[in-house]
């Protein structure tokens, strides 16, 4: 590993350890908007699913919705 | 968004859902049902889903070079179990997937973790899938020794960090990868003086992205976009002595969400995507001497070219509670209902495409 792929593993835990001495940027009583659909990046699973279904069928870079793509049958 | 409502996601549900996908040579429906069934006390969801396609095809190689109508039904179950700690769950799923000529197997996990204040979340997924198939009336060439079918192994890893900033925005990169071994082309798929196409047999994709989501409390809208960069390789050196794959691709999607009244949302989406061709690939059906006599690997997929998408798309949603007084409706009105339509236009010959998805989910 290179000095400064090293240097920056290193800041990056130090930058997330540091996060569990600061206060967090949002309570919990302010997440009223955050709990909204429009906010949600995981809101409908089921419209994920059929999305690669389709996409990866027809784009030649299926991958990136959280799960391999298997059974798909339409290469 | 885990981050936030990983406890308030935490209900029994029940979600029907149909879907209807239009080419020029391609029918696509399927309907589906999801069950979520919780168990509060002890931390434990459960969900479990089912749902079938009919594909309607003008060729067996989908879409190009037609030769004859055929439908094919493909079954997918799956169920996943999660478990939920104070600041970590943890889950395990499994899916088969069936066709009269593929068979897929998935077995997957993953670990959510909860930090910060539980604004920030770290999740690890890893998967494998183990897929065969083989070929309608004949067997295969890439069926090994005595055996009727082919194999597909794939590998999956992804990393994923969500971050909430402030209480209307929030971020998640990620990075994941799957590694292929086996038979990623067609069974049925010619390329022309050559016969039936061969791929490349390994392949490591590649995905990195990024995503953003803000909201405009004033206005009632979010914004979400996401950028994602995708690429290919084959992974050590590979027969031809240079990597075939090396497709590079990019996609863009920004999603707009108004909240028309408190019952009634709509959101207005839109994705483009951008890809270079396969190292290995040309366009045999434009110039058929395209590949030289030599070549070790051919194919005349159109999704291995370069390409050039777009999906514009409306999806409205309505949470019934208006139906709580009419007489037999009455049993809707704890749910939310969703439609949407889209147009799926590409640059390859499969041709611009129509999607209309519809569907249910209920709480019990």
């Amino acid at each position: 590993m290179s000095l400064l792929r090293l240097v920056s593993l290193v800041a990056a835990l130090g930058a997330l350890a540091g996060c569990a001495h600061r206060p967090p940027p949002v309570q919990p009583w302010q997440r009223e908007y955050l709990a909204k659909r429009a906010m949600r990046f995981d809101a409908d699973p089921q419209e994920d699913r059929f999305r690669q279904h389709w996409l990866g069928a027809r784009e030649g870079s299926d991958l990136g919705y959280g799960s391999p793509g298997g059974g798909c049958g339409c290469n | 968004m885990l981050v936030v409502c990983a406890e308030a996601r935490a209900e029994d549900y029940v979600s029907v859902r149909g879907a209807y996908y239009r080419e020029t040579s391609t029918r696509v429906i399927q309907p589906m049902v999801e069950v979520e069934r919780d168990s509060p006390g002890q931390g434990v969801d459960v969900t479990a889903h089912y749902l079938v396609d009919a594909i309607t095809s003008a060729s067996a190689s989908a879409g190009v070079g037609v030769d004859s109508l055929f439908t094919e039904i493909r079954n997918d179950v799956g169920l996943a179990i999660r478990k939920r700690w104070e600041r970590t769950d943890a889950s395990i799923g499994y899916r088969y997937s069936s066709e009269s000529d593929y068979w897929s197997h998935s077995f997957g996990g993953s670990v959510d973790h909860r930090f910060w204040g539980d604004t920030a979340q770290l999740s690890l997924a890893l998967g494998v899938n183990l897929d065969s198939l083989t070929a309608r009336g004949r067997t295969p060439y890439c069926a090994a020794a005595g055996s009727f079918s082919c194999s597909l192994d794939g590998y999956y890893g992804g990393l994923t960090y969500t971050q909430v900033w402030s209480p209307v925005l929030i971020t998640q990169v990620s990075g994941e990868s799957l590694f292929l071994d086996g038979f990623q082309g067609n069974v049925y798929r010619s390329v022309p003086n050559f016969g039936y196409e061969r791929l490349p047999s390994e392949r490591l994709r590649l995905a990195a992205s990024g995503r953003v989501a803000y909201y405009m409390p004033s206005m009632s809208t979010g914004i979400q976009f996401q950028y994602r960069y995708y690429h290919d390789l084959w992974p050590g050196s590979s027969p031809s002595g240079s990597d075939p794959w090396n497709i590079n691709g990019h996609t863009f999607e920004l999603r707009v969400s108004h909240e028309i009244a408190r019952d009634f949302e709509v959101r207005l989406s839109y994705r483009q995507y951008f890809q270079d061709s396969a190292s290995f690939w040309c366009d045999a059906l434009v110039r058929t001497d395209c590949y030289g006599q030599g070549a070790i690997w051919y194919s005349t997929d159109p999704k291995l070219g370069s390409m050039h998408t777009e999906y514009p798309e409306v999806k409205v949603f309505w949470e019934a509670e208006r139906l709580a007084n009419v007489p037999v409706l009455r049993w809707f009105a704890r749910g939310t209902f969703e439609i949407s339509y889209g147009v799926y236009f590409q640059s390859t010959g499969f041709g611009d495409a129509k999607l209309l998805q519809a569907g249910y989910r209920m709480p019990y």
